[in-house]
């Protein structure tokens, strides 16, 4: 049994709360600086095709204007390598070499002037002409052109089998085959993506809202052939991120190229309309799911075959048949992705890629599978438990999906589900319960941190440095409860320095290896602070001394030490995973068709729990998520000419507070003894797998209609 | 090339900035000279809070020229120009504007209240919420050029630092929020909220709205429609809920996380 925590765990309150509250967090757009100068993207208005002019005059003589950069004038930039899985976030960004169009709305220059309605008007005034090509948009259209990739995001492999699929489907006493499919999603964080670059000198300083210092700073040097050592990037506060701020983006690349072309400060924040066409998206995956089993529910076939598209410029897949690999025990399994290319710009990393639409179809499946075997849906997956990862037959580091079930069902009033579909009413509302059980690989990095003690009249604080980022997950406080923890101080004498490139490198906030990986990083500097001080100190001690002790001992005033920590070998030998199971009630208006969700519960083993009180938000905060993935987040792309119909929140409908009924989060106790130093396992991207799905297999239940295709908006349940 | 602990004289610009801005502080600048190094913390100040100065002070950002135009003065060739003179927190500011700046980007950009956000900039998300003259505002929707003689609370004029509003403590009480972003949008709503329900203000679900205005004990359902103007991607809406409530009914709320037993 791991030791006693006192303050890791406890639910503290967010020790950069105060800034937040009162409007003092400053996000990358809001750093002042003399002579700064607005820049504002020119966008392309078509799809596919060339630019043949661009005419800048009436621009360039609007008042105010200090420039205007396009391919005609732009800095020759690094020429970018093919793409890999290693290069893919640090690899050249070269924007406006070409006159190439592949997507809409891709940048094709930057005004830049004294004031930000200068450079928004002056980019109104560029006129180009283009050679128009038909885009390719439509998903049925090009489906004809998929092709078997390489390999897909985060190196997951393309296809895997084992048994065989036919004739475990033969043997199988009840077969089902359906296709789900899961639209355009965009990510929408609240802070519009935002840049301020400047030069001093040959030395760079970038404010910007990213998820990862050390990758961004990398692609930066690689685009422009800057020394790395001469490049910033500053990242204190960052207005959400969900994987749309991973990527070192091309408003970046302009920012830098204007600030350097002008040797001044210049700033570009982009527009909400840009967040929908130039910053990533979740693609449209076609999923085909067949179930075969026994009579009895013993599951004797799996197969999930996907079929997505990527973008002309790069290849892009996420991992949708992954869940299908390592969720159930099942001797004969088909996994298979296929993908074509179109015109839309190229999807990216989305909270849980992979798992969020593939859990949707395997866990709607799973559901439609037990109804027609009269099983309960619980107790259809309890039987299937792997007790091992099926895909590579390493043993589970902590799996405690069935317990979860247990717990939540027992939270939620499970048993008072009444499993005939359109069975309990309360007014015009047919009322039904549904459930899944939900996953999310639980990765961790390596990192590093810096710790530095100091003693100023008997008065011990520590300041713990590394180049991590705080997205909203909480960074900041878990970082500080793990060293006050450590280090026998309390919270408030912790300080926390984060979102600075030039501190030790980390990975960043992504793929929920942050919290991990951050505290492993500090737990072991801070252990090693205190073991090199018990080594200065001529002191015995009787019990564990803290660092006060070990300061006094030394007879020392400042301390510091940094380390890093990689991943043991032993984590190597495990599967490491995130689980939990999702019950909810939905409500469905039987003339209208709306789908009101009065509550939600969610029972969760993510290993270690840093701060309950963070933790549970970052669950419901998926959740959320989760609930606009199932009935309104949709974007929507003119098949003809490939532009965005949806463009705004006017039309992207994320929830909002009257849409979030009651949440409730309910944590195991779990012990993961290999992951990480400290047992964190990360709940970033767990609280949005498989909510669509809970959501669809209670509509189901209240309605007896099963809807396939997300989002479920009204119309599908009036059909 | 970092120049470091360098002494550079104010512009002219930011001198003027700086009696705009900091009338008193300006006398002992004139008398004294001031470093720049200091201009730029008290402009952090205003602006940025204690990251802003943290990383100023590690720079020194200013270019081996210094150019005599800034941004603190109004560009020379700005067309259709416009002077408004309106409170912000209490203190007066006059500001020479482009007529087509919005009051959000004039808070901003101008007078460095960057509290206030820009999440759309088309009155959709309502992160850039303000209070006029007691009424809730998206500034993004509104021209600085019509606020001539109005008065604006922003969240950097909602608490003091040494004593927040009880909705700015309940927000960090009960985890309102992750980002952050979208925060001194929702809290200015929840304070103007706050008002309308002792004003007796009907909502889209208010069962009765022709019953006479008094104040009203605001159920959950009504708070989120009352909300819903602002978007928290980040979904934070039911520690928004619980915090308002606790606020709204005077009521200690339980602390809602909880390990199975």
């Amino acid at each position: 049994m791991r030791e006693k925590h006192k303050i890791i765990g406890s639910p503290v309150s967010r020790i950069e709360g105060h800034l937040k509250v009162t409007g003092k967090a400053a996000y990358a757009a809001e750093f002042s600086f003399p002579h700064l100068m607005y820049g504002f993207p020119v966008q392309s208005t078509i799809t596919a095709g060339e630019i043949k002019s661009i005419d800048v005059i009436a621009a360039e003589r609007s008042p105010g204007v200090l420039k205007i950069i396009t391919h005609h004038n732009a800095l020759k930039l690094m020429p970018r390598p093919p793409v890999t899985h290693a290069n893919r976030m640090t690899r050249s960004n070269p924007v406006l070499q070409n006159t190439r169009i592949h997507c809409f709305g891709q940048y094709i220059g930057l005004v830049v002037a004294e004031t930000y309605e200068q450079a928004r008007f002056a980019a109104r005034l560029v006129k180009v002409s283009y050679k128009t090509e038909r885009p390719k948009i439509d998903f049925d259209e090009n489906l004809k052109d998929a092709y078997k990739p390489e390999i897909l995001n985060a190196g997951h492999p393309t296809d895997t089998s084992w048994g065989d699929l036919e004739s475990g489907l033969k043997q199988s006493a009840e077969i089902l085959s359906e296709t789900y499919n899961t639209p355009i999603e965009q990510h929408n964080p609240m802070e519009p993506h935002a840049t301020i670059a400047f030069f001093e000198g040959e030395r760079l300083t970038v404010y910007e809202s990213t998820q990862i210092l050390g990758t961004t700073k990398e692609a930066i040097a690689n685009t422009f052939n800057i020394p790395k050592e001469n490049i910033q990037v500053l990242a204190p506060f960052i207005g959400g991120g969900f994987g749309s701020k991973l990527q070192p983006r091309e408003h970046l690349m302009l920012t830098v190229m204007a600030a350097k072309m002008l040797n001044r400060p210049v700033k570009t924040a982009i527009t909400r309309q840009m967040m929908q066409t130039n910053v990533g998206l979740r693609q449209h995956n076609r999923q085909k799911v067949r179930i075969g089993t026994e009579k009895d529910g013993k599951l004797l076939a799996l197969s999930h075959e996907i079929v997505t598209h990527t973008s002309v410029d790069e290849e892009f897949i996420e991992q949708s048949g992954a869940i299908s690999r390592m969720m159930y025990e099942v001797p004969n399994s088909l996994v298979t992705h296929r993908v074509f290319t179109t015109n839309i710009q190229v999807p990216r990393w989305t909270r849980a890629p992979g798992e969020t639409p593939g859990s949707f179809a395997l866990e709607s499946a799973m559901d439609e599978m037990a109804h027609r075997l009269k099983i309960d849906p619980i107790e259809f997956r309890t039987k299937n438990e792997p007790s091992v990862n099926p895909e590579n037959k390493k043993p589970w580091a902590s799996r405690s999906v069935i317990e979860c079930m247990r717990m939540g069902a027992e939270k939620f009033g499970w048993n008072m589900r009444n499993s005939e579909p359109m069975s309990t009413r309360n007014g015009r509302w047919l009322v039904g319960y549904g459930m899944a059980s939900a996953s999310r690989g639980a990765p961790c990095r390596e990192a590093s941190a810096r710790v530095k003690i100091t003693n100023s009249n008997k008065n011990i604080r520590a300041r713990i440095e590394l180049a991590a980022t705080d997205i909203g997950t909480g960074s900041y406080t878990i970082i500080a409860q793990v060293a006050a923890e450590r280090l026998g101080l309390p919270v408030e004498k912790i300080k926390v320095i984060i979102g600075d490139s030039d501190l030790p490198p980390t990975p960043g906030s992504g793929g929920s290896w942050g919290a991990g990986t951050y505290t492993n990083a500090v737990d072991a500097v801070c252990e090693k602070a205190k073991n090199e001080l018990l080594g200065k100190s001529k002191i015995k001690f009787v019990n564990e001394p803290g660092i006060t002790e070990l300061m006094k001992a030394a007879a020392l005033n400042e301390y510091q030490t940094e380390g890093s920590v990689k991943p043991s070998e032993e984590s190597e030998k495990y599967s490491h995973f995130s689980f939990g199971a999702h019950f909810a009630e939905v409500w469905v208006d039987e003339s209208l068709g709306i789908v009101k969700i009065p509550r939600f519960t969610s029972a969760i083993a993510a290993g270690t729990i840093l701060n309950e009180k963070t933790a549970r938000s970052q669950i419901i905060s998926g959740v959320v998520w989760g609930i606009g993935q199932a009935l309104t987040e949709e974007s929507v792309l003119d098949k003809r000419y490939g532009n965005y119909v949806t463009r705004t929140f006017a039309d992207y409908h994320v929830p909002v507070n009257l849409d979030i009924g009651n949440i409730e989060v309910y944590f195991l106790h779990e012990e993961d003894k290999t992951i990480n130093r400290l047992g964190v396992k990360g709940v970033g991207e767990l609280g949005i797998t498989s909510v669509a799905a809970t959501i669809a297999n209670a509509i189901f239940n209240a309605t007896g209609k099963r809807i396939r295709d997300l989002p479920i908006t009204p119309d599908k349940l009036l059909l | 090339m970092k120049r470091r602990n360098k002494r550079i004289d104010l512009t002219k610009g930011e001198k003027e900035l700086f009696k705009e801005f900091m009338p008193e502080d300006f006398i002992e600048l004139s008398t004294y000279s001031v470093e720049r190094r200091h201009f730029l913390k008290l402009v952090g100040l205003m602006g940025g809070g204690i990251f802003t100065m943290q990383f100023l002070s590690q720079h020194s950002i200013f270019a081996q020229d210094v150019n005599e135009l800034t941004l603190y003065e109004m560009p020379t060739d700005v067309e259709n120009v416009v002077k408004v003179t309106f409170k912000v927190n209490g203190a007066q500011k006059m500001l020479v504007i482009d007529s087509r700046m919005t009051l959000l980007d004039a808070l901003r950009e101008r007078l460095k209240l960057t509290g206030s956000k820009k999440g759309c900039d088309h009155g959709q998300c309502g992160a850039c919420t303000v209070i006029v003259d007691g009424r809730r505002v998206l500034s993004c929707l509104t021209l600085a050029a019509a606020c001539d003689r109005i008065s604006v609370k922003t969240i950097e004029g909602i608490g003091r630092s040494e004593e927040l509003h009880p909705i700015q403590a309940a927000f960090i009480k009960h985890d309102g929020f992750q980002c952050g972003y979208c925060t001194p949008g929702q809290i200015c709503s929840a304070v103007a909220l706050m008002q309308e329900a002792k004003n007796g203000e009907a909502s889209y679900i208010t069962n009765n709205i022709r019953s006479k205005a008094l104040p009203i004990q605001l159920s959950d359902d009504e708070i989120r429609e009352r909300m819903s103007g602002n978007i928290c991607r980040c979904g934070a809406y039911p520690n928004i809920i619980a915090a308002i409530r606790e606020v709204h009914t005077g009521k200690d709320g339980a602390q809602p996380w909880q390990y199975s037993s």
